[in-house]
């Protein structure tokens, strides 16, 4: 679905990332995890051509109409209301008003914001802000899902929640994702492999480790896995040797 | 405090009744020169007098026709101005420098020279007003263009947005809050811009009146004309207070 091969960005001068080599087989969930300023995000940015690589290829077997973006931030256009907002991909893709309109209530639906599809963003918490960016999103049914940090804005019960209904709305859809984060519970919990970045600048895949966790999955469950722990370690310990030495060990 | 008075809009009422009342015994007393501070009442006949006569109205219509006549044609320059230098690079290298001169100097000195362009009537004070105000208009379009949130514009581009989207998704509506945020303060421009034009030179309008009054010392006429333009302005602030309301719902829910 997605090959990284030997990519290198910088942004003006500043090197980033460089030799960069991962690749996501279609219908399998891989995360990327770093410390961060690794550059992570921008390895997002390249694949969605929002940047272009300094060195090296990227290829995808879908076009980039079927690759949906979940930032980090949820800026939804502050004008628009939750079922505009979600409809806006669909409307860009010719759909009436009406059929945008009816498909958006439906995605705001399965995100449990049935009845909120007339709010402006500033009327909704931001967990809501959140669903709704997730809605429009995946109401374009990409192929391949790129997430960066999604979750990070929230509190942990919310965030668990949303965490868990993406993570059902995935495996359900069969949908081939790339998640960055720097939370590596989060990316052991959802991920069948995950990359680990060294420290940038100049960062670079130092690590793959496949996760043998059978789904469906549940988030919470996943954390009582054996294997679950093991690799926590192995990666806590990979990304320790890695940190300056100033910022002492996790706990 | 009676519950009465509890309320801030009775007590600024009732604060601006009392210095109404004190004006106008200590001028009655001739405590305070009625020839500089006529007292209230002596205002408020000067005021319906303007009105009885119907000597008014010609003015009335003077300074309204140039105020907003300036305002829109202003508006209507500031945002395509804006929009072009913000969209245009070169025309952003050669406006720029001409649009922070004429913000940073006091545009009303450029009155005397359109009423040389332009003569003494309406048109001299539509250019002053609108020169005022596009200037005022072209930096909110141009500026809320360049600072419109990237965050936004990579969203919609992720989404299959192209330029078309962008426009009508992310620019204009950025463009629109950053104009609202300045209406009220075009139309305070317009009708300096147009007050100002008539005292310049003029045979009609209420900066033309004021001018009048104030060359006859007749301190009455000139606070009742004063008075007369705030409470034209404030109308209009009220106005685009509606507007903005209206067309920046998202902001107001």
């Amino acid at each position: 679905m997605l090959r990284v091969r030997n990519v290198s960005l910088a942004y003006d001068a500043e090197p980033i990332l460089e030799g960069i080599d991962l690749e996501v087989e279609t219908g399998r969930f891989a995360s990327l995890v770093g410390p961060s300023g690794s550059g992570k995000t921008s390895i997002l940015r390249a694949v969605t051509e929002l940047m272009s690589p300094r060195n090296g290829t990227i290829e995808r077997s879908v076009p980039l109409s079927q690759v949906g973006f979940l930032f980090q931030d949820d800026a939804l256009l502050p004008w628009r209301t939750a079922r505009q907002n979600v409809a806006l991909g669909l409307r860009i893709r010719g759909q009436s008003a009406a059929e945008a309109g009816a498909c958006a209530d439906s995605w705001l639906g399965l995100l449990g914001l049935e009845g909120f599809g007339d709010r402006y963003p500033r009327q909704l918490s931001g967990g809501q802000r959140k669903r709704v960016a997730i809605a429009q999103v995946l109401a374009l049914e990409p192929r391949l899902l790129l997430m960066d940090e999604p979750f990070a804005s929230l509190d942990a019960i919310v965030r668990m929640r949303i965490t868990q209904e993406l993570l059902d709305l995935v495996e359900r859809g069969h949908i081939t994702v790339l998640l960055v984060t720097h939370d590596l519970e989060e990316a052991i919990a959802l991920s069948d492999v995950v990359y680990v970045l060294s420290q940038g600048p100049r960062a670079t895949v130092r690590a793959r480790h496949e996760v043998p966790i059978q789904r469906p999955r549940n988030v919470l469950e996943t954390r009582q896995d054996p294997v679950f722990a093991s690799l926590l370690k192995t990666l806590w310990s990979e990304l320790a040797d890695d940190a300056p030495a100033r910022e002492g060990a996790p706990q | 405090m009676s519950p009465l008075l509890n309320r801030p809009l009775v007590r600024r009422t009732a604060a601006l009744a009392l210095l109404l009342l004190l004006w106008e015994g200590l001028s009655r007393a001739g405590i305070i020169d009625p020839f500089y501070a006529p007292p209230p009442t002596t205002v408020a006949d000067a005021f319906v007098s303007l009105f009885t006569d119907g000597e008014i109205w010609p003015h009335l219509q003077a300074t309204f026709t140039a105020a907003l006549v300036g305002l829109f044609a202003g508006l209507a320059i500031g945002i395509v101005l804006g929009f072009a230098a913000a969209l245009v690079p070169l025309l952003a290298e050669l406006l720029e420098p001409v649009m922070i001169l004429l913000n940073a100097i006091p545009r009303v000195i450029l009155a005397p020279l359109f009423v040389i362009w332009l003569g003494i009537d309406l048109a001299s004070k539509v250019a002053l007003a609108l020169i005022l105000v596009a200037v005022l208009i072209f930096f909110a379009v141009y500026s809320g263009i360049k600072e419109v949130d990237q965050r936004l514009v990579e969203r919609v581009r992720t989404l299959g947005g192209g330029r078309t989207v962008l426009i009508r998704e992310v620019y204009i509506p950025s463009v629109t809050a950053w104009v609202m945020g300045n209406l009220k303060v075009g139309v305070g421009f317009a009708f300096t811009g147009a007050v100002v034009g008539e005292f310049v030179a003029s045979s009609r309008g209420l900066g033309y009146l004021l001018q009048f009054a104030q060359s006859t010392y007749n301190a009455a006429l000139t606070i009742a004309l004063i008075v007369l333009i705030m409470a034209f302005v404030l109308v209009l602030f009220a106005l685009s207070e509606r507007l903005e309301r209206r067309l920046l719902r998202w902001r107001y829910v």
